[in-house]
């Protein structure tokens, strides 16, 4: 057999490994396959965040609504991959001109579409989820952002928080230096290596809560359970207040696919996938409870609704 | 004697990126207050609308020199930070 990328461990295969020993043999898998993945997901991270051009956003944003949209939506999740970029960039779509719709599109679509997520997702489990995760999540983070900004909760927010612009009052002042080209790529891999330097501790734990779920679950019961309409259904919810750190929903999402999971319940698990808690609580302080339960309802909706048409359309309900 | 004005932008509670910029200033000040440039160092919550207005929707975290924004979404160099500090107008 050729050496893969993805680990290739079977969840049939922790029968013959001692409790103490699952742990190793998962981790000892997962690296021994799946570091160059790791390795180029947080180099290539690192990279597009530093040569993307970040003025753009501060340019366009706010100049209409199609445009704010299209950031929202389309640029802005591949500068997200740090969390501590996310909510600055949130309350900095909604108190521009571009609004809460905006920003509601953003906040959905950074953490599906993320530089390694996708890279990690594609990997490991395969490029078709990837690819179906990005289109669903672009169209459901865009319907949540048209509905909540038509909502009168939505409105309220966006009229409390714009920023009254007079024109001819804004002379913002945006000479941005660039340092020469190697230091540029030096700053790139600093930046990849501080984001492995975040996301792996909680990996690694996560790697070994995961082996002992792949060890000891009976695939009965992911068979039973994660199939079907009612699969699709659990899912979605499940992933909610069962919070994993980044990366992990995908290993996790890997291993119950191994014991019986249909694809179409992982696709709704995948999306069902809340965001950074810190990062929740910050954007409800801003947004308040009712816009976050309407934007938690639609995307619950659109997760069930896209796992339904996923695993009809392919037949892997 | 000179005076100028460096702005650190960042979320708030502070991550650790934008802390690192607001040291390496710090220490900047530190050596430039011998040759009487003395840089008054703010730190600023760059998802407040003062910011937003004064400069938009920045990445963090953001520097501005004598109220331009000088770099964003990066952690600059002493010796960066030392040149845009010296050649501020």
């Amino acid at each position: 057999m050729a050496y893969s990328l993805a680990p290739t461990l079977k969840p049939a295969d922790f029968s013959k490994y001692a409790w103490y020993e699952i742990p190793l043999h998962y981790l000892w898998d997962y690296f021994s396959h799946g570091w160059i993945c790791l390795l180029f997901a947080f180099v290539a991270a690192g990279l597009v965040y530093e040569f993307m051009p970040k003025q753009i956003i501060n340019k366009y944003m706010g100049s209409s609504k199609v445009t704010g949209y299209a950031i929202g939506a389309g640029l802005a999740p591949f500068f997200t991959v740090c969390s501590c970029t996310m909510v600055p960039l949130f309350t900095g779509i909604l108190y521009t001109g571009a609004g809460i719709g905006p920003a509601i599109t953003f906040l959905l679509m950074a953490p599906a579409a993320n530089i390694l997520t996708i890279l990690i997702t594609g990997e490991f489990i395969s490029w078709e989820i990837a690819g179906v995760r990005i289109i669903a999540s672009l169209a459901t983070a865009v319907l949540a952002g048209v509905i909540i900004s038509k909502t009168p909760w939505g409105s309220a927010i966006e009229k409390e928080h714009q920023i009254s612009q007079k024109p001819g009052a804004v002379h913002r002042t945006i000479e941005i230096v660039k340092p020469p080209l190697d230091e540029r790529l030096i700053s790139a891999l600093k930046f990849g290596g501080y984001l492995a330097k975040q996301i792996l501790p909680y990996f690694l734990v996560g790697l070994v809560i995961v082996g002992y779920v792949t060890a000891y679950t009976p695939p009965r019961i992911v068979e039973g359970y994660l199939t079907g309409i009612t699969g699709v259904l659990i899912a979605s919810v499940i992933g909610g207040p069962l919070y994993t750190p980044t990366l992990v929903e995908v290993v996790l999402g890997r291993s119950l696919l191994q014991l019986g999971m249909a694809k179409a319940a992982l696709l709704s698990w995948l999306m069902g996938q809340p965001y950074d808690i810190p990062n929740m609580i910050a954007v409800s302080r801003i947004v308040r409870w009712k816009v976050v339960a309407i934007y938690a309802f639609i995307a619950w909706v659109c997760s069930v609704s896209f796992g339904l048409l996923y695993g009809i359309s392919t037949g892997s309900i | 004697m000179k005076n100028v004005k460096a702005e650190v932008m960042g979320p708030e509670p502070p991550c650790w990126r934008c802390l690192a910029v607001k040291k390496a200033v710090e220490k900047v000040a530190e050596k430039l207050k011998t040759e009487g440039i003395i840089v008054q160092l703010e730190r600023m919550n760059i998802a407040s609308k003062e910011v937003v207005r004064k400069y938009g929707v920045l990445f963090s975290p953001a520097l501005a020199i004598n109220y331009a924004v000088k770099t964003m979404g990066r952690i600059p160099t002493e010796e960066e930070v030392e040149k845009l500090i010296r050649s501020a107008e």
